[in-house]
């Protein structure tokens, strides 16, 4: 029986399969014990083979923590176990792929995976629980149909995202396909972008004033545009740098506002050059691009990124696409026609409403599959190929709001299709909807989870599903996105409803919590970042949800939007809006709001119990902390009414705050000098490695040293929202370090004494 | 053939009173006890949101267990993912034990009953299995005998349930 490495030779790209075959070769060296495992995780990241949660072999049963009894004690990773499954990350440069390709990727997941295929938010597919002496043949099937996974994870080039509507949308200046796709080929595997210190974002758009290509969170934002040049328009984008989402998330800023199409991919090699050379490399913390740029200043990255131009080694790969720009075109499998006298079945129009857009050719639909919650079964993927087969040609595109889009549907076609899609069970109404709620996979599957994303979304889902057509016009077409972190994998600062996991520790029992983030704007292509306005338990979020959703309603000003309604009604209001939902009742009164959605488990890490010495501290650094959140929201507040210096102020305080209380754990005479404070917590807690958890660090401390160190020399509303975020981010740490104390002092561990002395406490 | 990847379902005897959400605790309580011999139980998932999907997933380090909702059809479904280093026969007999096992704890702990007259046998693996005559001539000896190893005395008629060359060559199992 020949191996798929004979099988499919000849079929595979042969630079992909050389490099095929040196991962195979690199895991047998690993499997040897003659690989380092930090060299070969890093090496399998930029391969796409993620580690999943419980990898390292620790998980807590609703009991105990119980030891997973993998085969062997052989690593891939630090902390993370060979034989357990991990995730199997593809990029699917913007998001285009035809229906062999789905064929094969719903033949992976019936093989090595458990079945389902999971879209993300950038457009890539997930498979989950895949082991890792799969992949070699996993990339090989993949590579034979055009896929390749290199670079899906890791310091690397991302998925080169783009507008789903691209080349069929009514807005746009014109067709980006064939810029992402270069711009995607020529990045891969680039020697300028091997050097990175952290991850490199692109997306394009067409447009400026829809989300599509939501080029505002993105390392590099490319929006087409046109100018006229002696008569003749001239094809460029205006190019974006330096936004991210992540823990603290910034807007992408105006780096260029023409860059001509030949100049694109210099141009973006440049910027690659520059944050290779100039990027943080060892606190990943602080690595990302954004970072970069906003500490050299936006005018001063840009000279290097022109200094940088000016050198580059000439490339013909920077305009050879050029020429087939123009030829670019996707082939309709039928002529165009009109819904005219088509028998139309039932629920048809509720799901036109939603879920067709009308493509600039007359004549022609693209049509929104809705998968919930990103999935989709093998055989139904097998069942969308062949639609895409018999309706549309080649034409699929996955989006960033982790649905499938049929392009190019005759119109008389979409009664039939829709018919097509309900007998697979894809033909569900409410795509882009207040329904479609974005989640990113949180405690199922990701190692940082801390709430379930995922099951807070189902909820959502199956409550609203019923009444979507009987909501308020304005409320059907918010959008809902959460993560199960703080890091903004689901994209919760863009949306009109974000929340982000988080857990609170009330009489020594975790309960799951979610932040509330509202302000956020998905239209102008993520124009505007909402902020926390307080935490609810993970229970009450759909109570949250119908409340304010409700009182949008009844307090609508004519056609004010959402994001309008939340400016006018101001902060305040927006906390006394969720504060009925914030009071966790009693164990003993109501235990399930002790477990998250969908997880039977309660929400807490072994048996705790406190001693009564801690217990009296640790009711005072509650205390400190309850007040630290405080000031972090009257923060908001001053940022609100665009008092900057107040709002940093106020924020700055919330940080020392949250540090104090720590301190007092161990050193309850500290005072409130904020520069003894920031001493004692730094020795104390940052020095000792006691504040950060395992994933994280210690980076949230460096927020706090940061700015009591270099305190801004100019008050600005991106200083202001940036500092906002870090002490969010700050307290939150706090909270998780003085949970952790809690615990060692109940499980008897030291944890230090509670004295009047200066000196610090070494764990 | 070296087909390690080798799936088994066994049908619910009565579709209608299945509700997917109750087997979530169900699943979790065999976590916590790791109660199947020989696996690695590692975790849960929900895929209930999706129609004929996977159901509520049981993932072990060896293999998967579900209350799969495939075509329609709710039953147990165990897929085998690493190797046993057994004879084929043995291999594939020790697959349809573990799915048997999973069945018995399924009526106990979740009160679903399991019909054990017919199933369904599916070769989780293309380049060993293509859906074809010729694969399922040379399969059909071994699941054969390995279903006499589990059930002893027992008779089964095997034939190929599809035809499709995408899909998996599987084998439907009928007790005579």
């Amino acid at each position: 029986m020949p191996t798929w490495k004979e099988k499919l030779a000849g079929r595979m790209d042969p630079q992909i399969a050389e490099e095929v075959d040196v991962f195979e070769t690199q895991i047998a060296l690993r499997k040897a014990g003659k690989m380092d495992e930090k060299v070969f995780a890093e090496t399998r990241l930029r391969r796409g083979c993620y580690g999943q949660r419980y990898d390292n072999g620790h998980r807590h049963d609703g009991v105990r923590t119980q030891q997973l009894e993998f085969p062997s004690d052989l690593t891939k990773g630090p902390e993370t176990f060979w034989d357990a499954p991990g995730m199997q990350r593809i990029k699917i440069p913007f998001g285009g792929l035809n229906p062999d390709q789905l064929d094969t990727l719903a033949e992976l997941a019936e093989e090595y995976s458990d079945g389902i295929l999971h879209v993300t938010t950038r457009q890539d597919f997930q498979l989950h629980y895949v082991h890792i002496e799969d992949t070699p043949n996993i990339m090989r099937r993949l590579a034979a149909v055009g896929i390749t996974t290199r670079e899906a994870c890791g310091n690397s080039v991302r998925n080169v995202t783009a507008c789903p509507i691209a080349g069929v949308c009514r807005s746009e200046s014109f067709d980006v396909t064939p810029y992402a796709k270069a711009a995607a080929k020529f990045m891969l595997g680039h020697p300028d972008a091997q050097g990175f210190g952290r991850k490199f974002k692109i997306a394009f758009s067409g447009c400026r004033e829809e989300a599509c290509g939501l080029t505002s969170l993105h390392d590099v934002g490319c929006i087409a545009a046109t100018r006229s040049e002696n008569g003749n328009e001239k094809r460029g984008f205006e190019v974006y740098v330096g936004g991210g989402l992540g823990a603290v998330p910034q807007q992408a800023k105006l780096m260029n506002d023409f860059v001509a199409e030949d100049e694109l991919l210099p141009l973006i090699q440049s910027i690659g050059r520059v944050f290779a050379r100039l990027g943080e490399k060892k606190n990943r913390a602080a690595a990302r691009l954004k970072f970069l740029i906003t500490k050299l200043g936006l005018d001063e990255f840009r000279r290097l990124v022109d200094e940088e131009r000016k050198i580059l080694p000439a490339d013909s790969r920077w305009s050879s696409y050029i020429p087939d720009v123009a030829r670019y075109q996707e082939s309709p499998k039928h002529g165009p026609t009109h819904l005219n006298g088509q028998q139309r079945p039932e629920g048809f129009e509720k799901w036109h409403l939603t879920n067709v857009y009308r493509q600039r050719q007359e004549g022609y639909a693209a049509a929104a599959i809705t998968l919930p919650l990103g999935d989709l079964t093998a055989a139904q993927a097998r069942q969308v190929a062949n639609l895409a087969r018999r309706f549309t040609g080649d034409n699929l595109r996955t989006t960033v709001e982790q649905n499938i889009l049929l392009r190019w549907v005759s119109e008389a076609d979409l009664p039939d299709l829709y018919r097509e899609l309900g007998r697979a069970g894809l033909g569900e109404p409410g795509a882009g909807t207040i329904l479609d709620v974005v989640a990113c996979p949180g405690t199922d599957t990701c190692k940082l989870g801390i709430a379930s994303s995922r099951g807070l979304a189902g909820e959502i889902r199956s409550r609203l599903s019923e009444r979507l057509f009987a909501l308020d016009e304005s409320v059907r077409n918010l959008h809902i996105k959460i993560s199960g972190c703080f890091n903004s994998c689901g994209q919760h600062h863009i949306a009109d409803l974000g929340f982000y996991g988080t857990s609170r520790t009330i009489a020594n029992r975790k309960i799951p919590h979610f932040q509330v983030v509202l302000g956020g704007k998905w239209q102008d292509n993520a124009g505007a970042y909402g902020l926390a306005i307080g935490t609810v338990p993970s229970k009450r979020v759909p109570d949250v949800i119908d409340s304010i959703t409700a009182r949008y309603v009844r307090e609508r000003k004519g056609t004010e939007t959402f994001q309008a309604f939340i400016k006018r009604i101001g902060k305040q209001e927006c906390r006394a809006m969720i504060e009925p939902f914030m009071e966790v009742p009693a164990y003993e009164k109501d235990r399930s709001i002790y477990s998250d959605w969908g997880d039977p488990r309660e929400f807490t890490i072994g048996d705790m119990g406190v001693g009564e010495c801690a217990g009296e501290v640790i009711s005072v650094s509650q205390f400190d902390l309850a007040d630290a959140e405080r000031l972090v929201f009257d923060a908001q507040l001053q940022l609100e009414h665009e008092n900057y210096t107040q709002a940093d102020s106020l924020a700055y305080r919330a940080m020392t705050q949250a540090a104090m209380a720590l301190v007092k754990t161990q050193f309850i005479d500290v005072g409130d000098n904020a520069d003894v404070i920031v001493a004692e917590f730094r020795s104390r807690f940052f020095d000792t490695g006691l504040l950060g958890d395992r994933y994280a660090g210690n980076k949230f401390a460096e927020y706090l040293f940061r700015r009591h160190d270099s305190p801004p020399q100019e008050h600005t509303i991106d200083q202001a929202h940036r500092i906002i975020e870090e002490a969010q981010l700050f307290i939150e740490a706090t909270y998780a370090c003085h949970d952790s104390l809690a615990e060692r002092g109940a499980r008897g561990m030291v944890v230090a004494p509670v004295h009047s002395g200066k000196a610090a406490g070494k764990l | 053939m070296e087909l390690h990847r080798l799936g088994v379902k066994f049908f619910a005897s009565d579709p209608a009173s299945i509700h997917l959400e109750d087997l979530i605790p169900v699943f979790h309580g065999w976590i916590q006890r790791q109660v199947i011999p020989g696996h690695v139980l590692i975790d849960v998932h929900d895929y209930s949101h999706i129609q004929n999907g996977p159901g509520i997933l049981l993932v072990a380090h060896e293999g998967n267990f579900s209350l799969d909702m495939s075509d329609g059809r709710p039953g147990l479904f165990y897929y085998r993912k690493t190797p046993t280093a057994l004879p084929a026969t043995e291999h594939i007999a020790a697959i349809v034990k573990s799915a048997v096992q999973a069945c018995a704890l399924l009526e106990k702990d979740a009160k679903v009953a399991i019909k054990m007259d017919e199933g369904l046998v599916i070769a989780n693996d293309r380049l060993e299995a293509p859906n074809d005559e010729a694969t399922l001539a040379e399969l059909k000896p071994a699941v054969a005998a390995a279903l006499q190893q589990v059930f002893p005395g027992a008779a089964f008629n095997l034939s190929r349930a599809n035809s499709d060359p995408k899909e998996r060559l599987a084998i439907t199992v009928q007790r005579v």
